[in-house]
């Protein structure tokens, strides 16, 4: 499926370059991590299409995905 | 006639009625340093009649890069007293009462009692939970915002709302909790802040974010909902509900 996946911070190396991102699978969202290879312990918030969601969250076509780390700095 | 005259480029986006409303409006804000220095420079043109602005820490060299109350003038002084001294040289009609210890969570609830909106400007992670809690605790509106590299985050949580910062959970406590402290690094487990830094632009434009809010907030506009992330480095924002 076509995905839009962003990470952030720390985790920006990790951002698929093709955009939008196809996935030759399905599932969740922390599949998605596994795949990508992006340590899921170190996200901390995960939105899809501009909702907060759980690492289980099932994936659907066109979806959105942003991967953040905790950023408390100021 | 002063007061007329300091606040007419503010124009018809801040109306009498508004610019009263801020007047009469107390704001307390925690942390002075990269994104608190910022703030309060706002707030004072912006005209809040009232801010508690509380930080422990003082000034030094690392702080030069991005804190705007930091200066050669200002190395080694408490940064609650130079903001105090920055209150009186850009707005004397504002009240700014500094703290210059480092506020504990029992503090927070007391203070944020006296307030109508919290300011979180914290550096790290570690109080700003407390920090939210007591914010709710007291029926008041918090505003923070968190900075590291290219990437920020602002957030207004109204009482009993989700924030950002029960996601993030407590990072390790640093040497300096009120201000941010990329320079005070522990070697183990550097956090995201630490190891990608923070920069100027990105805690001043975080900080105008914070005021903007606050500013709809005091003169009952309709503020952010949830948070607003983004990534300079692309140009990139995204609203997030919680």
């Amino acid at each position: 499926m076509k995905l839009t996946v962003k990470c952030f911070a720390t985790l920006s190396v990790l951002t698929p370059p093709t955009r939008p991102y196809e996935w030759q699978a399905e599932g969740s969202v922390n599949e998605l991590m596994a795949h990508l290879g992006i340590p899921a312990a170190e996200v901390k918030l995960i939105f899809v299409n501009g909702l907060s969601v759980e690492g289980t969250h099932i994936l659907t076509e066109g979806d959105r995905v942003g991967l953040f780390p905790p950023v408390g700095g100021g | 006639m002063e007061y007329a005259e300091r606040y007419a480029r503010n124009g018809s986006t801040l109306s009498e009625t508004d610019q009263a409303c801020l007047a009469a409006s107390r704001v307390l804000l925690v942390g002075l340093g990269g994104l608190g220095g910022a703030v309060l420079e706002q707030l004072l043109r912006l005209g809040v009649g009232h801010i508690t602005g509380a930080d422990g820490d003082t000034f030094t060299h690392s702080n030069l890069n991005r804190q705007l109350l930091a200066t050669e003038s200002t190395l080694g002084q408490g940064k609650a007293l130079a903001a105090a001294a920055r209150a009186a040289e850009v707005n004397p009609l504002v009240h700014f009462q500094p703290i210059s210890h480092f506020l504990s969570p029992p503090d927070f609830k007391a203070l944020a009692a006296q307030h109508d909106v919290v300011i979180d400007a914290l550096g790290g992670l570690h109080l700003r939970r407390a920090l939210q809690q007591a914010a709710s605790a007291a029926h008041k509106p918090l505003v923070s915002a968190g900075i590291a590299g290219f990437t920020g985050w602002v957030a207004v949580v109204r009482p009993h709302e989700r924030g950002p910062v029960e996601l993030f959970g407590n990072a390790p406590e640093s040497s300096s909790p009120e201000s941010s402290s990329p320079e005070s690094s522990s070697p183990e487990s550097p956090t995201v802040e630490e190891r990608l830094g923070n920069l100027v632009p990105v805690a001043m434009l975080a900080a105008s974010l914070q005021v903007c809010e606050t500013v709809k907030l005091l003169t009952g506009r309709p503020a952010l909902s949830g948070m607003m992330v983004f990534d300079l480095e692309d140009l990139s924002f995204y609203p997030v509900q919680l």
